[in-house]
């Protein structure tokens, strides 16, 4: 059987930040133990509310940072074996912000181009023809090649950084809230191009979003993380049909759909996101969770495996 | 009775090096007492700058012209900046998108949130401080007599965004505008800020304009909506009735555009808007979105393309009929 593009093993980063003046660090710990596989196709989307360690899994599996523990494997093979030119010619990002990801000197043909001259691929003729040939397939009108990313739309530079990661044909393609800082309109076109890109590339992404609405239109398979924890994970019908988890449970309640006459959701979350410094014990979930009894602040719940699908909780609703 | 606020024939233009850049094009509607009204648009349509011209807080350089402009019976197109500052804060407040950078890193929530009584009334330091715990406790934030003590970055965003919320009603303003108020925060923040601003404009009966891009944010929490495209209203009416019989093409296709759980189909392609928005620089004739518009005809380039009203506050600018709208796919 072929390994999954991407495996991590327990995967676990911890932080040293800052206490305060003098007062020496505090271990942060930002991913506590994940464990996933994203077969060769897919689409995982990695979704949790800012803080959860979703952005911290995308930089280690980059290799920006490094692991404290565990292991990522990219086709069988870990990261900790492959130099960063390696990695970054199988594994390449799509960031949040066109404005920013951008550099602004630079012309679009050579910033599409970019990763073929860090890793000498090829002579410079051959790049320029990859770079046509990777704007056309993404919709970018090869004029726009002299042109510089102040002259692009949002939706047009988000194209270019599709194309930039693309380029490469990479195993893995990494959506960090790909369409976050789009207008709807455009936000439905990159959508609609990154899901035609996955067909005839048979590419593999890693989507993380804030936004259930689109991780369910784009995702086949859905993770759930709180605090640095996957607290469930299943094919992404099952579990926007049936979420187990209370989390999930109040995640999903929160999508406002454009739906009138439907009133504000009740989510019973309470205000605060726990402090990762000095995270709950037991359940990490238990000071927000409306189903939270004594046995949830002591113990914490072991993930239980049924059917493909994976909770953390002591209470989780019937499968 | 008049409306809380009427607008009329409203213009926003900025002077460029490159051409006059008309940010905000013969915008009218009004807003009641009580009433949500939603401005919505993508980026660049023009409804923040439709809020700071009420709040006359454009940026320098900028040229606001109306018709009319009214609020609680004052004339705004023609008050001096000396009336207008003792309006806002006091009766008309404003709640930005990030919260981070429109409160001060520099002063305590405390001294933020007393400044706005004690600028206005005259009030004791103690009284305005009563007044801030009472309001940071409806807000929804506890031990607050301890909060006023903190500086922003010791709070998360979204207790930041209901400090913002606290502060803006101080003063007890009749008319709160709410400009992108939960676009910074996280969807399960955002269904709490905005049941809270929903619960505090019922209770202290004011009347609201929300700018958001959201339609989900719409469909919850508006009575009423104006569509802006090009710095123009392109179709106004109630929730519902837009909703349920969106008729400007534009409308149409926005709604088409998001993706809903359960609803659009997996994996099936989500309609788009072709193109781009044209540049607001310069003149515009005809219809701003018929380059985009799957059912544009010779006709839609010619000019005066009004609104064109049904009823009392329902309203739509394109040359089709209702039926027409209604019955093709955008």
């Amino acid at each position: 059987m072929e390994p999954p593009v991407l495996q991590t093993v327990d995967l676990t980063k911890v932080y040293q930040v800052s206490a305060g003046a003098f007062k020496g660090k505090l271990p942060l710990q930002a991913v506590g133990g994940v464990s996933l596989a994203v077969p060769r196709g897919s689409v995982l989307g990695l979704v949790g509310e800012s803080g959860c360690g979703k952005t911290t899994v995308a930089k280690m599996v980059l290799g920006l940072e490094e692991p404290s523990g565990g292991d990522i494997l990219l086709s069988g093979q870990s990261l900790k074996k492959l130099s960063s030119k390696e990695i970054a010619g199988r594994v390449q990002p799509v960031f949040q912000d066109p404005y920013s990801s951008l550099n602004p000197r630079k012309s679009i043909g050579s910033i599409i181009s970019l990763p073929l001259r860090a890793l000498g691929l090829g002579r410079r003729a051959e790049q320029e023809e990859k770079v046509q040939e990777i704007m056309e397939v993404v919709g970018l009108p090869p004029r726009l090649r002299h042109n510089y990313p102040n002259q692009l739309s949002g939706g047009q530079r988000q194209r270019v950084a599709v194309a930039r990661a693309l380029i490469m044909r990479p195993e893995l393609v990494l959506c960090d809230e790909p369409t976050s800082a789009l207008d709807v309109s455009v936000q439905a076109q990159i959508l609609n191009l990154l899901m035609d890109l996955r067909q005839e590339l048979n590419l593999t992404y890693v989507l993380i979003s804030h936004d259930l609405a689109v991780v369910e239109h784009m995702a086949t398979r859905v993770a759930v993380m709180y605090l640095g924890r996957i607290v469930e994970e299943a094919e992404t019908e099952a579990l926007f049909r049936n979420p187990r988890h209370p989390y999930t449970q109040a995640l999903l309640s929160s999508v406002l759909t454009p739906e009138p006459g439907l009133s504000l959701p009740e989510t019973h979350l309470g205000v605060a996101y726990p402090n990762p410094i000095d995270p709950p014990s037991g359940c990490t979930f238990h000071p927000r969770c409306p189903k939270a009894d004594d046995r949830c602040s002591r113990e914490r719940p072991r993930p239980a495996l049924a059917d493909g699908s994976l909770v953390e909780c002591h209470h989780p609703a019937p499968g | 009775m008049s409306p809380l606020l009427e607008v009329r024939g409203l213009n926003v233009d900025l002077p460029l090096a490159a051409g006059v850049l008309h940010a905000v094009r013969e915008v009218s509607f009004s807003l009641e007492k009580g009433e949500t009204l939603s401005l919505v648009g993508e980026s660049g349509c023009g409804k923040s700058m439709t809020a700071l011209a009420m709040m006359d807080l454009l940026p320098p350089g900028a040229v606001r012209r109306a018709e009319r402009l009214t609020f609680e019976d004052r004339d705004l197109a023609k008050a001096a900046e000396s009336k207008m500052a003792a309006l806002r804060g006091a009766r008309m407040a404003m709640i930005f998108q990030e919260p981070m950078t429109s409160l001060d890193p520099c002063y305590t929530i405390g001294n933020q949130l007393e400044e706005a009584l004690l600028v206005h009334r005259r009030v004791s330091r103690r009284e305005a401080r009563n007044r801030a715990v009472f309001l940071l406790e409806k807000v929804g934030i506890t031990a607050a007599s301890s909060r006023l003590k903190q500086y922003p970055h010791q709070l998360s965003g979204g207790l930041r965004q209901r400090v913002m919320i606290a502060m803006g009603l101080m003063c007890g303003p009749a008319m709160i505008i709410a400009d992108e108020p939960t676009t910074a925060l996280d969807v399960t923040i955002q269904a709490q800020i905005l049941a809270l601003l929903a619960s505090v404009q019922k209770e202290f009966e004011m009347g609201m304009i929300l700018i958001t891009h959201d339609l989900g944010v719409v469909a919850r929490v508006a009575d009423r909506l104006a569509v802006m495209y090009c710095g123009m209203v392109v179709e106004t009416g109630t929730v519902k009735e837009v909703f349920e019989r969106p008729l400007h093409p534009y409308t149409r296709g926005l709604m088409d555009c998001i993706p809903v759980p359960g609803k659009s189909l997996k994996g099936r392609k989500l309609g788009s808007i072709p193109g781009m928005v044209p540049t607001p620089i310069g003149e515009l004739t005809g219809c701003p979105f018929r380059n985009r518009c799957s059912r544009a005809r010779g006709e839609c380039a010619g000019s005066g393309i009004g609104l064109k009203e049904l009823s009392p506050g329902r309203a739509y600018r394109c040359l089709l009929s209702p039926q027409d709208c209604l019955a093709g796919r955008v």
